[in-house]
Parts: C-alpha cells; sequence; structure tokens
C-alpha cells in the first residue's frame, strides 16, 4: 500500500507501528532543510509544485516502488511552502521483512523523486530576497 | 489560431516573472516551438537551464502538436526532497 501527502505547514510524522507483526524492518527517513546552499547562508527554504502533477507522479513513483521491491508499505510526506532551517521537508516510511529490501527501495524512492517529481526548492536569502536554488542533492 | 496555458515554475518562472502565460499559437505550432519563444522571453536567463516539457500534466517527448486549451509547462531540473 501507499500514501502519499502533499501538504503546507507542519509536518507530523507517520507513527511507528507495532502491530506489523510480518514486518521485521521499518525504515524512516526524514529529509532537513539545511542552513546553507552551496556554502551560502539561507534563512528558509520555499517549496514550491505543480499542483495536481506533482501528487500524480509521486504516487505512481510509490506505486513503481511497490512493485520493484518486496516492501509492503511505503509511506510519505512532502510539505510545501516555507520550510524553516531543521525543520523536516521529506518524510518517508518503509516496513519491509528485511531491512535490505527498505534500505535500497528508500534509496531509488528518493533518487527518483528528484528526477521526475515537478517539485522545486527557492531559497530565501537572509536579506528577503527569493531565488531559485541551485541545489539538487 | 489555438490558446494554450503555459504554467512557469522555478527558474522559469524566475526568468520571465509570471506563473502563468496566456499564448495564441498558429494551427500547428509544436512544444518545441513554444519552448523557443518561452526562451527568447526570458533573455539569457533560461540559456543553461534544461527543461523537460509536460503537457495537460504528462511528461511528454518535446516536439509534439499542441492543440487548442493545452496546459503546457517547461520544467526545469527538480527539485524535491
Amino acid at each position: 500500500m501507499v500514501v502519499v501527502e502533499i501538504i503546507n505547514g507542519p509536518l507530523i510524522p507517520f507513527p511507528s507501528n507495532d502491530d506489523r507483526n510480518q514486518d521485521g524492518a521499518e525504515l524512516t527517513f526524514n529529509g532537513r532543510v539545511r542552513d546553507t546552499e552551496y556554502e551560502k547562508a539561507i534563512d528558509a527554504l520555499e517549496y514550491e509544485q505543480y499542483q495536481g502533477m506533482a501528487e500524480v507522479e509521486l504516487t505512481e513513483l510509490a506505486k513503481e516502488i511497490c512493485q520493484k521491491f518486496p516492501i509492503s508499505d511505503l509511506f510519505c510526506k512532502h510539505r510545501m511552502g516555507r520550510v524553516g532551517i531543521g525543520e523536516t521537508s521529506l518524510h518517508v516510511s518503509i516496513w519491509s521483512q528485511h531491512r535490505k529490501e527498505a534500505i535500497e527501495a528508500m534509496d531509488f524512492f528518493i533518487f527518483e523523486l528528484k528526477k521526475r517529481v515537478p517539485i522545486w526548492k527557492w531559497a530565501i536569502l537572509p536579506d528577503g530576497t527569493k531565488v531559485p536554488s541551485d541545489c539538487a542533492h | 489560431m489555438i490558446k494554450v496555458k503555459i504554467k512557469c515554475f522555478s527558474q522559469v518562472k524566475y526568468a520571465l516573472g509570471k506563473n502563468e502565460i496566456i499564448m495564441d499559437l498558429e494551427n500547428g505550432s509544436t512544444t518545441l516551438d513554444l519552448e523557443q519563444m518561452i526562451r527568447e522571453q526570458g533573455k539569457d536567463k533560461l540559456n543553461d537551464v534544461s527543461l523537460r516539457v509536460a503537457v495537460n500534466q504528462k511528461y511528454v517527448q518535446n516536439g509534439i502538436e499542441l492543440k487548442d486549451g493545452d496546459e503546457v509547462a517547461f520544467i526545469p531540473p527538480v527539485q524535491g526532497g
């Protein structure tokens, strides 16, 4: 099963789940906003999406990952709008029988997300100006 | 003539200073024709920016013929996460 949410405002993580008797691995990734972009200080990032297409692409990608890797479930939340330094912008949880497939699925999911899901970052600079981020890591 | 809507994001929005543009095009115009117009409008700001194209919210091969009412986005490198 996949769950995909693109949200404005604070991100509440998916709860850990003690009832998954068949899954030996529960892997969580939190992507957080750093205080620099290419070694220049920033105040925050502002995330922008192609409304509609971003959620469709993210959901299709999550389903592809569930078919490609032997995992049980993949849940994902991505924030939009202004995200402050240290805050979580991307939260992903994957459950699987063993750890290896969850780790591989997580890496591939995030790699593909950064290639094809139409979401972008704008850097908010200390003087208040907003410029497209150069960072694609 | 056909009328298309262009959605602008990230570097394209920055270069053109607009979120959205409505444009009249000759019948038979393609996404490549439109990309050339967008790059000209962006002056030099889009010179080094690779753009994928989406029509009606789906990635397509660049060069397809546009239809009246299409929504087009020239998608700079994405940066989610």
